[in-house]
């Protein structure tokens, strides 16, 4: 009797492995052909993206730029030749997974794909953000400077981080990461900063505010205007 | 392709068939000055050239404070008061609005497109805005290109020593240096040319471009110059217009004229890379001194904004400038408002290496030429800081050996100059 259970038991589990085994042998094949593609772009992206003028273009954009404030000292190409790679080998991966024909593992691949989209265009959120900030706070240390503000760089600092923070809340949002904590703190925040600078720039900055005052209104005042014409 | 007129002013056209003279007046809300340049301009045709047909044409911009009822309402036709021959006729006017991007370029557009389908012979061009125009002017503006057969007639001003920095540190010596003739105000407002040159400026492909909007005068004589047309200058005396808002924005101004002139290298630079020295054009007219205004000059200011530029642009000019540019530029600061100086030949260097920086488009070029105006602020400071104790005579000479520096550093920047627009090699 127990010998036929255990036979039986035998018996089933070896027609499942010999059931199962071609869709391991698919995974392995995929994640296999997945190593080899995520190679072949990198490779392939590492040789033509130079050549077409990526880093040239990243350096004039600042994309250059808000790549190395977050830590990526490669050139642009080669980052986005590694990143290019990693996303066509996660795709492999997750098709590979879906190999297996598993329920569960149909259902992950199946949320992944529903989510992939969310992360594409948080990403983007997060590039254009930094891009944008970067180039407000360019245009706004250069007409601070040119306004003659001492504030130059306070200024600029404070939108560049304001503007940062406003597309990383965006991000957030996107990718469903803590909808309302994300935007109750980014409220919170915003808002506390602004009060706090308020607070701040008229009571212990008073004498600074007299004075940037003044010299707002003085620019338009006859006796600190140049007779110049310039042209 | 053909410019679009106003059906009523192409019917006007039609009318008056030919014409050998033209005086254009672009405007815009000049209401309180334009009679008196209609006038004077009148005058001017009336008394110098008698016997030729001659039209005066308002292109207006929209002007909503009434200028084209002032032009229509303005009599031009018995001036005889100052005449020492009375006009074969009457001198006819055209009130035209002017269609495309709104600016100054595209009312000249208009102005030449009627030139051009009257045949004009010779044309000038004044601004609406003027308070010191003499019916001579007309006569300074036209009578080179009528009696002595030049294409383009720039004005030559006399200008108080502190006036027109813009011009005297960036647009007159990169201007001789670059196409070789000494045009001392090549952003001029008045100026004459001739039919054929109006004909050559419409075929140019830029009136959808900033020509359009600004720096159209620097644009005509430089195409003038670089294309080969002959030009000379008229003496025209002081120039006095309606006060502008004292406010108006230097930046602004600063970006556009110097936008302006770093596209015409961009456009022109197998003509200037080929032009080894530079030749004063003939002058009409007779220069004399006339008393003008006193200006006053806030240099603290400028060389506050040019200390604070050193200290806070220093990643954008890092973009611009050679290191060993930005090392000297840096070593100026600080230096305080008596002892502050801004050398000629470091000046040219930066005027050159921002040329460059444009052409590679090292920035933004919005953001690339506002980061010159402290530099720009700095120069000018030193430069009224030099010549605070100097006369009319030792300002030019000041400039004209600015001017010379830059002659001499052509070769310089002829060898760095980007072969491509977006790349850094020569």
């Amino acid at each position: 009797m127990l010998n036929d259970v255990l036979r039986m038991t035998l018996v089933q589990f070896v027609d499942r492995v010999r059931s199962f085994a071609p869709n391991v042998l698919a995974m392995l094949a995929v994640l296999l052909v997945g190593v080899l593609a995520a190679g072949a772009v990198r490779v392939a992206l590492s040789f033509a993206l130079p050549r077409l003028g990526v880093d040239r273009f990243a350096e004039r954009s600042g994309l250059g730029d808000v790549a190395r404030r977050a830590g990526l000292t490669r050139r642009p190409s080669r980052t986005i030749a590694l990143a290019t790679a990693w996303v066509v080998l996660a795709i492999f991966v997750l098709l590979a997974v879906a190999a297996l024909d598993v329920q569960v593992a149909v259902d992950l691949v199946t949320r992944a794909f529903a989510w992939l989209p969310h992360l594409l265009v948080a990403f983007a959120l997060l590039l254009a953000g930094g891009l944008v900030a970067g180039f407000v706070r360019r245009s706004v240390l250069i007409a601070a400077v040119n306004a003659g503000l001492p504030t130059a760089r306070l200024l600029s600092s404070g939108a560049h981080a304001a503007l940062l923070v406003l597309f990383s809340a965006m991000a957030l949002e996107e990718v469903g990461l803590g909808q309302r904590v994300v935007l109750t703190a980014f409220a919170i925040s915003f808002g506390g900063v602004v009060l706090a600078l308020a607070l701040a720039f008229g009571l212990a900055g008073k004498e600074v505010a007299r004075d940037s005052l003044e010299r707002l209104l003085r620019r338009r005042g006859p006796e600190d205007e140049d007779g110049l014409k310039h042209l | 392709m053909s410019v679009p007129l106003d059906p009523a002013v192409g019917e006007r056209v039609r009318e008056l068939g030919t014409a050998d003279l033209l005086v254009g007046i672009p405007s815009y809300n000049n209401a309180r000055t334009i009679a008196h340049v209609v006038r004077a301009v009148a005058a001017g045709l009336a008394k110098h050239f008698p016997d030729r047909k001659a039209v005066i044409v308002n292109s207006d911009g929209g002007s909503r404070d009434g200028t084209p009822q002032v032009v229509a309402s303005t009599e031009i036709g018995s001036p005889q008061t100052i005449l020492a021959r009375h006009p074969l006729g009457p001198v006819h006017k055209i009130l035209t609005p002017y269609h495309g991007v709104p600016g100054k370029g595209s009312a000249l557009r208009t102005i030449f497109a009627i030139a051009e389908r009257l045949g004009a012979r010779a044309c000038a061009v004044v601004d609406s805005d003027l308070r010191s125009i003499t019916p001579a002017w007309i006569e300074l503006l036209l009578g080179p290109i009528v009696e002595h057969g030049f294409d383009y007639v720039a004005p030559l001003y006399l200008r108080h020593k502190y006036d027109g920095t813009i011009t005297n540190s960036i647009v007159y010596p990169l201007t001789r240096s670059l196409y070789g003739r000494e045009v001392r105000q090549p952003i001029g407002g008045e100026f004459g040319f001739s039919g054929r040159l109006a004909a050559h400026y419409l075929s140019r492909p830029v009136w959808e471009s900033d020509v359009a909007r600004f720096g159209v005068d620097v644009w005509m004589t430089t195409t003038a110059l670089a294309d080969g047309f002959r030009v000379c200058e008229s003496f025209l005396g002081a120039k006095i217009h309606d006060p502008k808002d004292p406010s108006a924005d230097l930046t602004a101004m600063l970006v556009q004229v110097v936008a302006a002139v770093f596209d015409l290298m961009e456009t022109y630079h197998e003509r200037w890379a080929a032009v080894e020295k530079a030749e004063a054009v003939p002058l009409f007219g007779f220069p004399h001194g006339v008393g003008l205004e006193p200006v006053s000059v806030n240099v603290a200011r400028m060389v506050g904004i040019f200390d604070q530029g050193v200290r806070d642009l220093r990643e954008l000019w890092e973009a611009a400038l050679e290191p060993h540019v930005l090392a000297d530029v840096t070593a100026l600061a600080g230096a305080g408002e008596s002892a502050f100086r801004f050398p000629d030949p470091l000046w040219v260097r930066v005027v050159h290496d921002f040329a460059i920086a444009y052409r590679r488009r090292a920035l933004p070029r919005d953001q690339l030429l506002r980061s010159l105006v402290p530099l720009y602020l700095g120069r000018t400071a030193a430069f009224v800081l030099a010549t605070a104790a100097s006369g009319a005579a030792e300002v030019e000479a000041a400039i004209g050996a600015l001017a010379d520096e830059f002659v001499r550093q052509t070769p310089d920047l002829r060898a760095r100059w980007p072969a491509r627009a977006g790349s850094k090699e020569a």
